[in-house]
Order: structure tokens, then sequence, then C-alpha cells
């Protein structure tokens, strides 16, 4: 379902544009609104369609192997941390799906490093990571394997 | 375009910011508090990489700490699914970590699904954890975001920059910004390489509209291969791609279904058809079919016999599992969480699994290092870890000093997965930092000779287009260009006809491949003269150079086993049978960057256990 | 400058019925190109197909009060408010140059037909209007053209590259901004200049208004029976197939939407 853009809805403001991970929504140079100007390239990843404030853009199935009168849309609301879909098949069947998306404030609860305590040279040389051990929720520390166990020839 | 230029001075230097790229950027900054790190991103970081549309479940988490797994279990699994060879050191690596990742990503916000008894999290398989998703990008994102002291998104990286002072020493990268064509420089100390893996190299099954519905992202275009690849990075095991079997035409996942859902597949008749192939199956690969799990490429072995006799299509009996509401309700938010099309299609064709029994299909191939193949760079392993021709300082360095690997571009590493990309990019970040102190007195020089025949070349398609566009008075068809969407078809047709690709059912041999070589080597030619109408398009036309020398690496390291090990991924007709004897190795490469020759070797495969 | 009336010193040398002609005639040609352009692209006969269309999803039906209801929301928040646009400075900037535009067109039909040659007669508050209004449509209407206007803002392109869709901001800016110097000159006494840049203003205006068929100035009848339809989808629950908004409480702020989409 490669993406379009609704002529009533969409108001140029540039978010799919921004957000298209294959570069491929543009503002139409007649129109001033957002077109896809790739279709063969669109994943149909929904990430313009979520992003789009208007609701302006739907995907209509890829034309190789979706009869039309399908559609499949969909709702992110950041603030209420939800995404809702609204599935209707091609003969009128419609299903809707309600899922989170966060469970924390966005961005509140990841660490800006720089701003935590500093490891030492030493740590920088041994095999542990930023909150390692602790974050592995394990009382007998990284997990480590003798060299010698490594074995040349064919293992099944 | 390409008159202005911008340079970034930094420490460390990431090329692409999906799970890898974020992983690094994230871990960097606690190792690095005086660096600076930056990330150069083709797209926008909050929706970029594989993991842009979201994902259901994270494919890789041990459960150490309820005793789930351990890493050997892994590396176990790992290795048996691809018949019996990955970098085990690599592997464990990653695995030991993965935990510590996966326990961040919530805390951070990811929904995690939990188990309503045990109160752990909800396993979709011994291996997968079943999340709630669509944010997961945006929320990796940001921790990234938080570390690095920049992010240059819209940044389509083509080559990477080498030292002048050091022989083989990397030094940074250039490209050029898709919005306002200026060249970007990147001299860096360090660099990471955390692009994307290969889709499109093969044709697709869609070639209409629906080419965008490849399995693997339409963006992710080589570039985790063809950077190394252009510095002369020795890569390995490049012939290990995967085909997949999904649900047709939006290549629907089918791990939740199979594993979480207990459904399973017929073929047309309703007949089980799996054990079926068993003898025929034993007789190629040994006792390998005999293991739990029977490896995926064999499944696929047995898929693809069936449907050759004449049984197809294979379908996926959905509708028993459907008729439980709860079960309904995972098997499509299942499809909305990470492959949307999925849904599309069932509404378009009315398929409602609680009725009807879904088609599968099996894809066309793909080469990537993140999913369940290890195509990549040849990398040093852990210090703690690796036997000695694994090792050479600094845990996940290429053969190119200075230059680390994560998720798609890295080697060996298989079901690494998102968490697992995210915590190799960890590793690779903390090494470099290790590395870029190591040699805290050298000099790095990066002559403007360097730059300015870079920037010729990167910007060459769009004066080609420019002069040649005078030539005809209108439409697509030139004798002096050709476009990127003409380039990349003629690239899927000879990758599918000559190496192994659908039309001929993965089939390939010695006399075909040297064949596809000789035309890879012609479209690179060709490739001389691709022009581009806009920066758009002048992304479109690295992209495709980046999977045409991603491709003929594959081609050769095909045409370098002499053996057909992963039947149903792909057959060597000349060599029908797996050889233990002579290929439990795994196959090295390097690209001469001054001559275009390749040189081939094998590496030992080390074991962990038994 | 501001209170002075430029029409009535134009009147030297065009005859105030050729200029009530031609303001008459621009009045022609937007109604004209209009329906012409309405009745070519069929777009009128979309919206009415459309509305059908979306009648076999509504939950209910909308009675005759709800849907006038529904029509004066949608003037007072779309058409008078500007409300249609999620950039809050792309609203601000739209707002200061529709109003602007309409009271220079309100103050320019008043000193064309009512003052057209009475020099000294004309009262203060008219030219202070067609100031105020040419004055207003070139701050919103540069604001845009600098950094609003998305083909900068968000694809990254010079602010002096120029395409089909910039033939009505362009034109519009121009007979703003030749208005304004045309009436400088004329105050300042330099009669050449003012008469060139009255003629330059009288080009920019007929672009302006001639060129509807290909401009975007047609949106300003099409997005009101946009908005109209998009508010009744809403109010009778077929809601263009789009699922209703979530039941959950709004506590965790804003994500990839807080900052502006130019990331490049």
């Amino acid at each position: 379902m490669p993406t379009f853009v609704y002529m009533t809805r969409c108001d140029g403001c540039g978010h799919c544009v921004d957000i298209c991970p294959s570069d491929i929504m543009h503002i139409d140079p007649t129109y001033r609104r957002a077109v896809n100007i790739e279709p063969n390239m669109c994943w149909e990843c929904y990430s313009c369609v979520k992003a789009c404030p208007m609701h302006a853009i739907d995907c209509r199935g890829y034309a190789d192997f979706s009869p039309l009168g399908h559609s499949v849309r969909v709702r992110r609301e950041e603030e209420k941390g939800t995404i809702s879909w609204r599935i209707r098949f091609r003969d009128g069947r419609v299903k809707d799906f309600v899922s989170p998306i966060t469970t924390q404030p966005w961005g509140e609860k990841i660490p800006k490093l720089a701003e935590l305590a500093r490891p030492s040279d030493e740590d920088l040389n041994s095999q542990l990571l930023w909150s390692e051990p602790d974050a592995l929720n394990i009382d007998t520390g990284l997990p480590v394997m003798a060299k010698e166990k490594f074995k040349q020839g064919v293992y099944y | 375009m390409g008159s202005k230029t911008v340079f970034e001075d930094c420490d460390i230097l990431i090329v692409g910011g999906g799970m890898g790229g974020c992983g690094a950027a994230f871990e960097a900054r606690h190792w690095a508090r005086d660096m600076r790190i930056v990330i150069a991103e083709k797209a926008n970081i909050d929706r970029s990489g594989a993991v842009a549309q979201g994902l259901y479940a994270i494919n890789c988490y041990m459960g150490m700490q309820w005793n789930e797994n351990q890493p050997e279990d892994h590396v176990r699994y790992a290795r048996n699914d691809l018949m019996g060879m990955v970098r085990e050191d690599l592997a464990y690596d990653m695995a030991r970590h993965v935990d510590s990742a996966v326990h961040k990503f919530e805390e951070w916000g990811l929904p995690m699904m939990r188990d309503p008894e045990t109160g752990r999290y909800q396993r979709e398989g011994k291996w997968q954890i079943m999340i709630h998703g669509e944010s997961y990008k945006p929320i990796v994102a940001e921790a990234a975001r938080k570390s690095v002291d920049k992010i240059y998104n819209r940044i389509m990286v083509t080559h990477l920059l080498m030292d002048e002072n050091h022989a083989n020493r990397v030094g940074g990268a250039i490209g050029f910004n898709v919005r306002t064509g200026a060249l970007h420089v990147f001299r860096a100390k360090a660099t990471i390489v955390g692009a994307g893996g290969a889709s499109h190299i093969f044709k697709p099954r869609s070639v209409g509209e629906g080419m965008g519905r490849t399995w693997y992202a339409p963006w992710s275009s080589a570039s985790a291969y063809a950077l190394p690849i252009m510095a002369g990075a020795k890569m390995t095991q490049m012939e290990n791609r995967i085909v997949l079997a999904r649900f047709k035409d939006g290549y629907g996942p089918v791990g939740a279904y199979f594993l979480h859902l207990k459904t399973y597949t017929q073929n047309a008749y309703g007949e089980e058809y799996e054990s079926k192939w068993h003898d025929h199956t034993k007789a190629m690969v040994g006792e390998y079919i005999d293991h739990h799990p029977t490896p995926t490429c064999l499944r696929n072995h047995a898929f693809l016999q069936e449907v050759a006799a004449g049984r197809g299509p294979i379908h996926m009996v959905t509708k028993e599992a459907f008729q439980d509401p709860h079960k309904e309700t995972v098997g499509w938010e299942n499809f909305l969480g990470m492959t949307v099309s999925q849904a599309v299609v069932w509404a378009a064709q009315n398929i409602d699994p609680k009725y009807v029994n879904p088609e599968l299909t099996t894809s066309e191939p793909y080469v990537m290092g993140s999913h369940a193949t290890c195509s990549g760079a040849w990398a040093s392993g852990p210090e703690d870890l690796s036997p000695s021709e694994y090792y050479w300082g600094y845990n996940r360095m290429m053969t190119v000093d200075g230059l680390f690997g994560a998720g798609d571009a890295l080697g060996g590493t298989a079901h690494a997965f998102s968490s697992g990309s995210f915590t190799e990019g960890r590793l690779a970040a903390k090494a470099a930092v290790k590395y870029i102190r190591d040699h805290a007195g050298d000099k790095l020089k990066i002559s403007d000779q360097q730059i300015e025949k870079l920037r010729k070349a990167i910007f060459k398609p769009m004066e080609n287009y420019q002069v040649g566009r005078n030539e005809i008075v209108a439409g697509s068809v030139s004798p002096s260009y050709i476009l990127p969407i003409h380039g990349l078809q003629r690239l899927e047709k000879i990758m599918d006809e000559y190496v192994g690709g659908i039309s001929v059912n993965y089939m390939t041999n010695e006399p075909l491949l040297k064949f596809g070589i000789e035309k890879l080597k012609i479209l690179q030619e060709d490739l001389e003269y691709v022009g581009a109408e806009d920066l758009h398009q002048l992304q479109r036309a690295w992209e495709l150079q980046h999977r045409t020398i991603a491709s003929e690496c594959v081609a050769q390291h095909t045409l370098f086993r002499k053996e057909t090990r992963w039947p149903g991924y792909y057959y060597r007709g000349d060599y029908l049978k797996l050889d233990d004897d002579n290929w439990h190795v795994l196959t090295l490469s390097r690209r001469d960057p001054a001559s275009g020759e390749w040189e081939m070797e094998k590496a030992p495969v080390y074991h962990i256990v038994d | 400058m501001i209170t002075n009336n430029p029409i009535a010193d134009v009147s030297v040398f065009i005859p105030p019925l050729a200029m009530q002609l031609y303001v008459i005639a621009m009045l022609v040609l937007v109604v004209g190109e209009t329906v012409l352009d309405t009745l070519h692209k069929k777009s009128a006969r979309y919206f009415f197909e459309n509305a059908e269309k979306s009648k076999a999803h509504r939950e209910r039906e909308l009675s005759g009060g709800e849907k006038v209801s529904v029509a004066l929301k949608t003037a007072a928040h779309d058409v008078l408010a500007s409300g249609e646009f999620c950039n809050s400075r792309r609203r601000i900037a739209h707002l200061l140059t529709m109003y602007g535009f309409i009271i220079f067109i309100i103050a320019t039909v008043i000193l064309v037909f009512g003052y057209p040659a009475a020099i000294g007669t004309t009262p203060a508050w008219v030219p202070l209007l067609w100031h105020l209004g040419a004055l207003m449509v070139a701050i919103g209407g540069y604001w845009f053209w600098f950094s609003i206007r998305v083909d900068v803002a968000a694809e990254g392109y010079p602010w002096y590259r120029m395409v089909r869709a910039d033939l009505f901001i362009v034109s519009l800016l121009a007979t703003a901004t030749f208005a304004l110097i045309w009436s400088f000159f004329q105050w300042v006494g330099a009669g050449a200049l003012a008469v060139l840049f009255f003629w330059l203003f009288v080009i920019a205006s007929t672009v302006l208004f001639g060129s509807v068929l290909w401009s975007k100035f047609a949106h300003m009848f099409f997005k009101p029976a946009a908005a109209y339809q998009r508010r009744v989808s809403e109010a009778d629950g077929s809601r263009d197939n789009l699922p209703p908004p979530a039941d959950q409480p709004e506590k965790f702020g804003l994500g990839i939407k807080r900052e502006l989409p130019r990331h490049y």
C-alpha cells in the first residue's frame, strides 16, 4: 500500500518529508502539498501516516496484489501513549485495535550519560558495558568462557 | 551541487543511526566524556533503519535473570540454525550482554508484555519476547540523541575516507546532504559502520508498485557492506543469503504465528509435508536435518520441494488458533506493529485468518548480518574470548584499523536482531574509545586531493544527467546515461538469474556465477554513466553503487564455496551436497581497492561447546 | 505617506473609469476562472460523490441544525481563523496575509470607486487601511517566503528557488510590495519612479487575479469545502475511516512531534 495524500486534508506542513525513511515524501511543485514521488520504493512503514498532524496520508495497497476498497488507518497519540488502528476489509468488515506505545513520558527515563559517574581507566579495559553487571539482574557477574574451550572442527 | 562543503572534525563517527548506530552512540558517551561523537544518518534518526516501522517482538533475549537461557545456549542455537557455522566468540559476547540492553529499553518506556502467571517477559518462543514496539525506534533514538554531540540527518555517506599517514587506517567518511546538496566531510579518529544490509539486490517477487514491499526495508541499501569493501576490509559469509518463508505478498512475519499462536503449515491438500522430505534432505545435508529446532533453511527446502512437486500453495493453518479472541488480537497486532502491509493485503483480499488459512510464500534472497544469517565484515572478537585468528586488539574492529561495525555490518553474528545489534554497537563503541586512547598521538591526514577526487565522483551522476539530457527531447531513454532505477533492475535481474534468485528456484552453479560476475563488472562500468536528475535520485544512484559492489562480493563468495551448505537459501547445482570435510569453514574475501580484484580464503570455525 | 491616497495621483494620467473597469475586470477574472476551474477539474462533483460515499460508514445522521452548526464552526475556526494549520507560525503568517489582503482589496475598491480623483478630500482612514493591508501582506508573506514555506523549511531548498506553486504567493507579494513602493515614491515626489512602480503593481495584480487557473488562488474556495466535509465526517462518526481517539489520559508529553520538521 504505497502512501498517497488527500488533497482535502494536506496543509503542506512537511512532517512527512521530514520523517520518511525512504526519502519519497516530497512537496509537489504545483500544489505545495505532499506527494509520494516513488511509490515503488515505499515500504508502507506508515512513518509518514503516523506523523501527519492532519491525517492527510493514507495507504492504498500495492496495485500488484491489492484489490481496491480496503482501508487501514491509524491514529498515533503521543500524549496518551497509544496507537489506534481501524482495518476495513473490501467487503466492509471492520476491526479496531489499540496498543500502548510507551509506558513513560517520552525520553524522561533515558539518562544523559555525560552527567553520571565517570568510569575508571580500569573499567575501560574490562568487558563490562555501562550499567553492567547490575543491569543483567544476575548475581554471578558477566558470563565468561575460557578460551581453551574453543575447538576447531565439526560440531553438530 | 556540491559547491558547499561542511567539515566535521570528531573523535567518533557513527555511520547509520539504526539499532547498531544508536547503541554505539549511546554507549560511547559513557566511556568518552571528552570526545566529540557524531552520527551521520541517511534519513531521520527517529524513524530510520530496519526498525523504523516498529517491532512486535525482541528476538534476542536470554532471560538469564530467570535462568531461561545462557549465552552458550544461544551460540548452540545460532550455530545450528546456520548449519554449523557462526563466529561463536562474537555470538557469545553479544549474548552475554544483550539482557542489560533489553532491561534498559523497558526502563526507558518500551512496553513489554508479561506472562500473567509468572510475571516474566511474555515469551513468544525460546528466544523471543513480545513487546508493543511501535515506538521502539524513537525511544532508542532518544537515547542516542542524549549522548551525542551532533546528529547529521539526511546524509548519504558514499565512501569512507582513508588516513594518508598510516596504511590501512580509516579516517572518517564522506557523503552529501540529500536536502541541501552540500558535501559533508567527516574526519574522525574512529568510525563505526552501523549502516543497513541489502534488500533489492535480487529481483523481488513483486516488480510493479509492490517492489517496495520487500521483506527487508528498501532503504537497506547494502551500505553496511559496500563501505567496508571499498575501504579494503575483509568480508565473511557473504554467500549466506537468507530466504524467508512469509505470508504471501505482504511478507508478514510468521514467528508469532508459529511460536505463540501455535499455527502450523500444510500443503494445498491439507497434508503435513515437512516429514515427507526428511530422507531426501538427509541425503543432501546428513544429520543436520535431525537437529532441533530444524534449521530454517531446511524447512524452506521442504517448502520448496513440496511446491515443486505440484502440491502448492503452502498454507498457514490459522483457523483453529484464531477462534481464541486473544490470539486473534495478537495475530493482527503483530502485523500492525511491524508489517502493516500484511494487514492491508488481507483487508484488500478479504482474508480473515479466522475463516481462511492464508497462503505462505518464500521471498527473494536478502543479504544481511543481523537477522537469521551472518553476512558482513570480518571483525575482531573480545580479548577474553577469541582465539588468535579472531582477535586483533579491539572488539568489533574490522581488518581496517579504526574501522568498527555493528548490526548488519558485522559478519559471523547471526540471530542478533534488534537488541543484539544495539548491543554490538555498544561493544564497538567501547572498543573504539579504547582504540582512540591507545592511539592518542596519531596525526591523521585527509588531503584535499582525496576529498576533491571524491567530490567529483559523488556528484558525477548529476553532471551526467544535466549534460546528457540535452541529447533527448524528453522521457527516460537516453543513449548516454541510465537512471538509478534502470541500473537497479538490471542488477536485480543479474542476481536473480545467475546468483540464485526466485526465477531459478534459488539454483546456481559455477558457469552461471562466472557469467553473473562478468555482467556485474559491466554493470559497474555502466554505473559511471548513471544520471541523477535531483538529489533524491543522487541518493538512489549511490544506493545502487553500494548494492552493486555488495552483490559482486556475494557472487564471489557463492562461487568460492563449493558446496550446498544451506539448501532452502540457495543451491549450487554442481555441488548439491553439504561438504563438512572441505567446507566447515568461514569464507573470507577482500577486494583490493586499487585493482578491484578479489582474493578469497578460508578461515577456521572455532566452537565453544559441544 | 500612509494617509495619502495613491489612486488620486494616478487619475492624472488614467481616467477613474478605466481604473474602475480594471477592478471589475479582475473580479470577473477571479470568479470566471474559479468557476471554470471547478467545472474543468470536476472538483464540485468530487465533493458531492465523496460525501455520498462516506454516508455508508457514518454512525449517525446529522440533523439540519447540526449541519448548520458544523458550517458555522468551519467558518469561524477554519476559514476566519486559519485553524487548519498545524504549525502556529504558519497560522499567524496566514492570518496576516489573509486579513491584510482583504483589507487591502476593500480599501482599494473604496478608493477607486469612492475617491478616484478627489485630491485632498479622501478621509485619512481609507489610505491608512490600504497601506496597513499591504504591509500586513508583506510581513506575513515575506516571513512565509523566507522561513516558513515548506520548500525552504523541510525540503531544504534555497529561498530563491521558484516553482509553479509559488505563482500565487509571488504575485501576491509583488502586488503588495509594488503598491507600497509606488506609494512611497509618489509621496517623496519621485514622479517617474512612482509611475514605474505603479505599472509594476498593475502587472503583478493582473498576474495575481488572472492566473487563478494555474495558481493556488483557487484554494480559498476549495479549502472551506474540504474543512466542512472533514468536520461532518467527524460529527457523523464516519471519520474518513479513522479509528476513534483512544480513551486514555494525556500524560506522556510529546515525543517525535515536539520538534519542527527540519531534520537535515
